[in-house]
């Protein structure tokens, strides 16, 4: 018997890179914009997706719907006038390039597809889907030191959504601290604070993907 | 758990490659932005590992620091931010993402 030591080398995120651009290039070539929303659970993710395809109706909406087994998401947004697949990612708490890739080859003829990933702050960030742009939702809910508790999300997003403002003081939230954390995290970002129910902050983010048809 | 299953396929993969018949031990770099727990992860390799030739190896992980520094004036960082509270200047974000397996021991 011999021991044997090898130089391996291998790099383990890889293959999710390369899968990653084969989506960004697919998506490139037919002239669709994809737009990757991650944020904690229950932040406002599934309404922005629904006010977003209804606020719209002259851009044509894809949306895929990450989670982890239920379709109440699902049965929401199909009501609603988009081409909508579900994606249930079983055990794991974030989609991934490949898990995207089957469903976006259906999605011929849209111009944005929204992609709701797995609620959660952590998991999702490392894992990209071939995205134009990533949005990161968090709510006031949620207490206002979400943001600086999760740095790296918020790092790499290109829209910070600060959601359910209108329910800032009943939970002693401060917005502006949450603002100041996203601003000293990522100084590029656009940050935006909404609140989905009474339609404060809604148009800045339907101005953002009304731009994004026009590119 | 995604994490434990994509080193355990690779290890498996390039075990065999090389035709053996036991791993002995595995050494993984894992950058630190990438969060991860090293017991959590030692744990979930073990379960994944389990009925194959890498049960009870031994998964050996070496944390990967990030570069996190004023581009200007250089100051180094722990934590990631954006503008350098030193001179202003903007703060760049290097490695800390990066999952190697780097080394792996077998027996053939
Ligand atoms: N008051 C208030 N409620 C909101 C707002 N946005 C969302 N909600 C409510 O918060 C709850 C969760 O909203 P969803 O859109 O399902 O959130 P989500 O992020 O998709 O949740 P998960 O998919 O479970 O992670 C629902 O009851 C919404 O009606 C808001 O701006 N203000
Ligand atoms: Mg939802
Ligand atoms: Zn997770
Ligand atoms: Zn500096």
């Amino acid at each position: 018997m011999h021991k044997i030591e090898i130089e391996a080398q291998i790099d383990l995120l890889s293959e999710n890179k390369r899968l990653a651009e084969k989506n960004r290039e697919f998506l490139r070539k037919k002239g669709i914009k994809a737009i990757n929303i991650m944020g904690a659970i229950g932040s406002g993710k599934t309404l922005l997706i629904e006010k977003t395809i209804d606020s719209l109706p002259e851009i044509k909406f894809g949306v895929i719907l990450g989670d982890v087994i239920c379709r109440a998401d699902f049965e929401r947004v199909r009501k609603h006038d988009a081409r909508v697949e579900p994606i249930n990612t079983g055990k794991e708490c974030h989609l991934d390039a490949h898990l995207i890739s089957h469903v976006i080859e259906g999605f011929d003829g849209v111009d944005i597809i929204l992609i709701e990933n797995v609620g959660n702050l952590v998991c999702p960030v490392d894992f990209d889907l071939g995205e134009d742009y990533r949005v990161v939702m968090v709510s006031v809910t949620e207490g206002d030191d979400v943001v600086e508790k999760h740095p790296e999300i918020f790092r790499l997003a290109d829209v910070i959504i600060i959601n359910k403002i209108s329910l800032a003081d009943a939970v002693e939230a401060d917005i502006d601290k949450m603002e100041r954390d996203a601003r000293r995290i990522n100084g590029r970002a656009l940050i935006l604070k909404t609140d989905l129910r009474d339609g404060r902050g809604l148009n800045d983010w339907l101005n953002f993907v009304r731009r994004l048809k026009q590119k | 758990m995604s994490f434990a299953s994509v080193i355990v396929e690779n290890a498996l993969r390039i075990a065999e490659e090389n035709k053996a018949k036991k791993v002995k031990s595995l050494t993984v770099v894992v950058g630190e932005l990438l969060l991860i727990n090293p017991d959590q992860l030692e744990f979930c390799f073990n379960v994944a590992s389990h009925g194959t030739i890498l049960e009870n190896s031994k998964l050996n992980i070496e944390v990967a620091k990030a570069d996190i520094s004023c581009v200007n004036c250089g100051k180094k960082y722990d934590e990631v931010v954006y503008l350098c509270d030193e001179c202003g200047g903007f703060v760049s974000v290097k490695g800390g993402k990066e999952m190697i397996l780097s080394k792996i021991e077998i027996e053939n």
